[in-house]
């Protein structure tokens, strides 16, 4: 039973339209990232966008994209606990992959052109009560007011669920598959991978299945998806019912040494820093639950979120503790 | 009982009588004599006795063997140890908790007594004893992996804390074990315990500060700061000459691997203090830093200071040189600038203004490359003292560029189709798989 193709479209648009997980970034950094592509690489590149932006953000002031909000939109009252949440948002998704370093008293223009053209959130906002939700042409990043680190951590590792419906022959899609290995006494599933995006998945009997190795959550969507036509062109009534994110992995670099022994005396009840067994200092944070590796050499690796929002929330609480230990 | 309606198998008659004369009661036929049915032999219950035998008073519960000699196991690690009587009952304490729960009731007696030892070191470290996880793993003869995993595992079920114990608590501990007293060996090669100690006890402090120290194992360091210490206290050319292997075979002391880089980097550290000694004429080299081992330990705050002065002065220097090269080079574009200056502004403590244009040059060269592998400028090497995986970071491969993905775009039916062979390949692959089937059944 081969389903209509078009008919698939639609139904995986359907299943994806009831997440409401989905209703948040997506719009905001397919836009955002169309203005500013990855930079890390070439840097020289970046600056001309981020005055690029700049220019742009004119244009961009009046609307005012809420999109990426929390989900329990509907409880905030005030306008401006939603644009405070709406700057920091915007600044952080905007920026995610750029991996721009931004100071706070930056000496030159670039940023301080952002400062000043995004600080004013357009007369809409203002004078309307409540926050518009239509999806609206993202802002430009701000430079947050506040005292900010300026550093974006940069997802490494998305790990996903989803449930394909039905149960699965293993051995039927071993052999059929070229790109799937199955080993039934050491695992009881078949592990397949595809090229782009770059990710493996694990397919069981039940017909659930794990995806991972994707830097974003759009890119393990779609690798799933991919999965699931696949698994689909192979003839099974493959579906794609409750796609979750369990696990996203990010990894920065503050710059500077720090000292985890000091860290360990002063945070002891959230750190576990044992030398003789790992390197690094486990932190875990309880609000938001997350789990920081940090090391000596100033690389921090963040896991178990099961948002983007959340990892930037870690590094942001962690960011000023660090920087009390870093000494010379 | 009367047993109306029962008729005898063998006679059919219906006169059967409730015998209870002998002590199983029986059905009989009064006419031919045959039993026709008959009760229970014993009167229990079925399925045994209401209160089983274990829980009867019949039986006194005797403690587990293995709880025990668990507890006997870690009185002898105590006092194999020398630790306080405190430290023991806190461990006995510890035992006994652990060993009730799950994960160490049902367990091999390996890691029984790998949990003995990670009472006494828990005990250790909360009474502020010195030990290290590699004391208690050469005790138990362990891998030192397996008793960490059996110590985190306990430290969760008891969910109590041990305080961090620091690489200089630990060192006058390390040092007595060396055997390397006027009894042990030659003159010439013996040291005083205690002298030898408030060195290696300077030596480790130095480390510290020098980063030397944090995320690497102890022990190695310790090793490391001995050996210089003793090199250093009487630099005659038999200590000098006198490998680390040889060292600790003479010490009677289990030699570690990563001692020999922890001696280099100690070195160069040194070194570098070294430099600033005002009576040193000559470049001070790793050969040479070992006499002046002692004056650099005797005086290193100010070498510290010093050194760190120059360090800066060296910098600004470096960048006025730069950036008047760079001043000619007028065409470097302002955004270029403002970005390199975003790139690098948060740079550790040691930054000027100079470093940014410094990076700027960089920045200038690497475009000009065109290259995607721009190599990020690496602040460690700005800075006097940084943890040497900073320095000798590892070259990491470039990744891709992230492409923006929606995760709802059109998946092509070619690019699903290469995921899927061909009849003619899976009739090969099949083919393959059954002859290697039978060949593996044909060897076994």
């Amino acid at each position: 039973m081969i389903m209509d193709d078009l008919a698939l479209e639609r139904y995986f648009d359907d299943s994806i339209a009831n997440d409401s997980s989905y209703l948040v970034e997506e719009d905001l950094c397919l836009q955002s990232s169309q203005q500013q592509p990855h930079a890390s690489s070439s840097k020289a590149q970046s600056s001309t966008h981020l005055s690029g932006g700049a220019e742009t953000s004119g244009k961009l002031g009046d609307d005012l994209d809420l999109s990426f909000l929390p989900d329990d939109l509907s409880n905030q009252s005030s306008i401006s606990t939603a644009a405070a949440a709406a700057d920091r948002n915007a600044a952080l998704n905007v920026l995610e992959d750029s991996g721009i370093c931004l100071e706070n008293n930056l000496p030159d223009s670039g940023a301080v052109e952002l400062q000043k053209s995004t600080v004013d959130l357009g007369p809409e906002s203002r004078a309307s009560p409540f926050c518009p939700m239509t999806p609206m042409t993202p802002m430009t990043p701000m430079t947050p007011v506040t005292e900010k680190s300026g550093i974006i951590p940069q997802l490494q590792n998305i790990v996903s669920t989803v449930n394909l419906g039905c149960p699965l022959d293993l051995k039927f899609i071993a052999l059929q598959a070229r790109n799937a290995e199955y080993n039934p006494k050491r695992f009881a599933a078949v592990i397949m991978r595809i090229r782009e995006p770059r990710t493996t998945a694990l397919i069981f009997s039940s017909g659930k299945m794990v995806c991972t190795g994707a830097k974003s959550e759009e890119q393990s969507r779609l690798a799933a998806r991919k999965y699931a036509r696949v698994v689909q062109k192979l003839g099974f009534p493959a579906r794609f019912l409750d796609f979750k994110i369990q696990n996203m992995v990010a990894s920065c670099d503050v710059c500077f040494p720090i000292r985890l022994e000091g860290l360990v005396l002063t945070h002891q009840q959230f750190s576990s820093y044992e030398p003789e067994l790992f390197p690094g200092l486990i932190y875990r944070m309880v609000k938001p639950r997350i789990v920081l590796l940090i090391f000596v050499s100033g690389k921090v690796v963040l896991t178990g979120a099961k948002e983007r929002a959340e990892i930037y929330e870690a590094f942001e609480n962690i960011y000023p503790i660090l920087k009390v230990f870093k000494k010379q | 009982m009367s047993a109306a309606g029962l008729r005898c198998p063998g006679c059919g008659s219906s006169n059967i009588v409730d015998d209870d004369l002998y002590c199983q009661a029986q059905l009989v036929c009064v006419d031919c004599g045959s039993v026709v049915s008959e009760g229970t032999l014993a009167d229990d219950p079925v399925g045994g006795t209401d209160v089983s035998y274990s829980r009867t008073t019949e039986m006194t519960r005797k403690p587990c063997l293995n709880l025990i000699k668990g507890l006997e196991r870690v009185k002898e690690i105590c006092r194999i140890l020398r630790v306080s009587s405190e430290i023991e009952d806190l461990a006995l304490t510890h035992f006994r908790q652990a060993y009730e729960h799950e994960s160490f009731i049902n367990v091999t007696l390996q890691r029984k007594e790998l949990l003995a030892g990670c009472c006494v070191f828990v005990s250790c470290r909360q009474r502020d004893w010195p030990i290290t996880l590699g004391t208690i793993s050469c005790l138990l003869n362990a891998d030192q992996t397996l008793v960490g995993g059996v110590y985190q595992n306990m430290m969760k079920i008891l969910n109590i804390q041990a305080p961090f114990i620091n690489v200089t608590d630990v060192i006058e501990a390390h040092v007595q074990e060396y055997k390397i007293s006027t009894q042990h060996v030659p003159e010439e090669l013996a040291e005083d315990s205690k002298v030898l100690s408030k060195r290696a006890v300077a030596l480790v402090e130095l480390a510290g500060d020098s980063w030397i120290v944090t995320g690497r194992k102890p022990l190695p360091i310790m090793m490391a700061a001995t050996y210089l210490a003793w090199q250093s206290l009487n630099p005659n050319k038999h200590r000098l000459r006198l490998s680390l292997d040889k060292f600790c075979q003479l010490a009677k002391v289990q030699k570690r691997k990563p001692a020999t880089t922890r001696i280099t980097e100690l070195k160069e550290v040194l070194c570098k203090l070294g430099r600033e000694l005002p009576w040193v004429r000559e470049p001070v080299t790793q050969n040479d830093v070992v006499p002046l081992v002692g004056d650099i330990l005797e005086h290193r705050h100010t070498l510290l200071t010093r050194a760190l002065r120059t360090h800066e002065r060296a910098m600004e220097a470096d960048c006025t040189q730069t950036f008047a090269l760079n001043s000619l080079t007028e065409e470097v574009a302002p955004s270029q600038i403002s970005e390199s200056r975003n790139q690098t502004a948060n740079a550790s403590s040691v930054v000027q203004p100079c470093p940014n244009t410094r990076g700027e040059n960089q920045e200038g060269d690497g475009d000009e490359n065109h290259q995607s592998e721009d190599p990020e400028p690496n602040w460690g090497k700005r800075v006097l003292f940084a943890p040497p995986c900073v320095l000798h970071a590892k070259m990491r491969r470039v990744e891709r560029p992230v492409q923006n993905v929606t995760g709802d775009e059109e998946i092509s039916d070619s690019e699903i189709d290469s995921y899927i062979r061909s009849p003619q390949e899976v009739r090969d692959f099949a083919q393959m798989q059954k002859m290697a089937s039978c060949s593996d059944s044909g060897k076994s």
